[in-house]
């Protein structure tokens, strides 16, 4: 699954290098061709998450682990630009192979669920009560 | 100290010459070989055909491999093949990237300025 | 003393008159002497060597090399445009006067404000001529640049860090993938926009029994250091300190 935080980041500065001049390409010539390495990976996702459920031995239904994975996948539609989203897929193909080969522990696989996190105080006087948060 | 009586380089994985001067021999043709491919004007033809010619007569005049290495000045007999057998690919593969072309793209200007 | 020779402009200049074994004389070290103690000699038979070998590979590649210079510690460094990076490791391994063969490190540097933002620095030594050499080039978040694990196979490692740290994809790398952050770790942690608080914190948690990742919460704010060195690192691009701007609250207290 792609990092986030970084697709964004590298959009931004896409943009103005592909404004400029021609680029050279990571893998894809064109988005159709980038299009069809992300349904490649979210297949191969969608296939891993039953045997990643089982080889974990992880509380949670493939259904749920299916609907987290497209939801990971969705977090990135906005992407356009064929290289952001090569980089993302290669990052994606590294996170399946960690999966795949068990390099990952439960605790990792589990962090995509945000499980245990309290939602942060957004008024003043929710925040006062949990005191310390500026 | 003859060839003959050269027991070992006293380097890791590196067995002693039998016939050095064949070996370079061989080696120095193939090299002069395939600098032909590379145009006539172009500084790694002209440097390395100096290097590879200077060494080369050195081969043909010098029987004796120790004052061989001596005149050298680049190891052993043994390490000076190396050197010819890496030349050799190195010309090979230069044919191929043509270096001696004019730059591909200026740098962004402020690209090497340090400090910034 | 920071020189900086561009090698287009300078090729050909000695190309005649050079014979090609003067740059095969092997540097043993020299110096003049220097009386000053605080001012490191300078070595002029070395940094002209290091100028005649600079001229040399810049005469020899003029396809790639961008500029050439010798810096004030008497290290070589050239510049290179990112398509050359085989080609000159390569030249530089297998060429009889180059004799590159240790690959020393390999690294990046981000510098934000330019177009291309990570610089890639190669540090070669050639045990052959006791001489070291530094390679650069540049590169952005989204440019490939060709991994040199054809050329020296300790690069493997090298550029599965900068990978990782950086983010810089190296085309062609025969197993890429993350080798210091932990797995699940978003982002590159040496960018200069990554926070240096990270942006998850680790913890156990006795519901779930396992450990979990949340989203960092500094109980304190982030203090501010004063980072001034207090050694001359570069005397020549030294600038005067800034005047400590005073905040609002010290004034009030300086009234009262």
């Amino acid at each position: 699954m792609a990092a986030a935080g970084a697709g964004k980041a590298a959009t931004a500065t896409a943009t103005a290098v592909v404004a400029g001049a021609a680029v050279k390409p990571l893998f894809s010539q064109d988005l159709g061709e980038a299009k069809r390495r992300v349904r490649e990976l979210y297949r191969a996702w969608y296939r891993e998450v039953p045997n990643a459920v089982q080889l974990y031995q992880l509380d949670i239904t493939v259904k749920r682990g299916r609907d987290k994975v497209r939801e990971m996948f969705m977090k990135n539609a906005h992407v356009t630009d064929p290289r952001v989203i090569d980089i993302l897929v290669i990052k994606g193909k590294m996170e399946l192979q960690e999966t795949t080969r068990v390099w990952k522990q439960r605790t990792h696989i589990m962090r995509f669920f945000h499980e245990t996190e309290t939602p942060r105080p957004k008024d003043f006087l929710s925040k006062f009560y949990v005191g310390h948060d500026p | 100290m003859a060839g003959a009586l050269k027991k070992t380089t006293g380097l890791m994985g590196l067995a002693v010459a039998e016939k050095p001067h064949e070996h370079l021999r061989i080696l120095y043709t193939k090299i002069l070989t395939a600098l032909q491919d590379i145009p006539k004007d172009a500084a790694y033809r002209k440097y390395t055909e100096q290097i590879v010619n200077e060494r080369f007569n050195m081969v043909k005049t010098e029987p004796n491999v120790q004052k061989l290495e001596d005149k050298m000045k680049s190891g052993q007999i043994e390490e000076v093949i190396i050197q010819a057998e890496s030349e050799l690919s190195l010309a090979r593969k230069m044919a191929q990237w043509k270096p001696w072309e004019p730059l591909v793209e200026e740098p962004p200007t402020d690209q090497w300025r340090w400090p910034i | 003393m920071l020189a900086a020779a561009l090698g287009l402009a300078r090729a050909g200049l000695r190309a005649a008159a050079r014979p090609a074994v003067l740059l095969q004389a092997r540097f043993e070290g020299s110096s003049t002497t220097e009386t000053r103690p605080t001012v490191r000699p300078k070595d002029e038979v070395a940094q002209n060597q290091l100028y005649a070998f600079g001229e040399y590979v810049a005469e020899i590649l003029p396809k790639y090399i961008q500029q050439v210079q010798v810096t004030c510690f008497n290290e070589l460094e050239i510049f290179i445009h990112p398509d050359g990076v085989v080609p000159i490791l390569t030249f530089l391994r297998d060429h009889t006067n180059a004799q590159f063969k240790s690959l020393a490190d390999l690294t990046a540097i981000d510098v934000p404000t330019r177009q291309y933002r990570f610089e890639i620095v190669y540090n070669l030594l050639s045990l052959r001529f006791n001489s070291r050499i530094r390679v650069k080039t540049y590169t952005d978040e989204l440019t490939p640049v060709d991994s040199v694990v054809s050329v020296h196979q300790a690069a493997n490692w090298y550029e599965r860090e900068v990978w990782d740290m950086y983010g810089v994809f190296f085309a062609n790398h025969p197993d890429l993938r993350r080798i210091l952050t932990d797995y699940g770790f978003e982002g590159h942690p040496f960018r200069k926009d990554f926070p240096l608080s990270g942006y998850v914190e680790v913890r156990y948690d006795d519901e779930v029994k396992r450990v979990v990742a949340e989203p960092v919460e500094l109980a304190q704010e982030f203090r501010k250091f004063d980072l001034n060195s207090p050694w001359e690192t570069f005397p020549a691009y030294r600038t005067a300190p800034e005047t400590l701007k005073l905040e609002a609250g010290d004034k009030k207290g300086d009234t009262k």
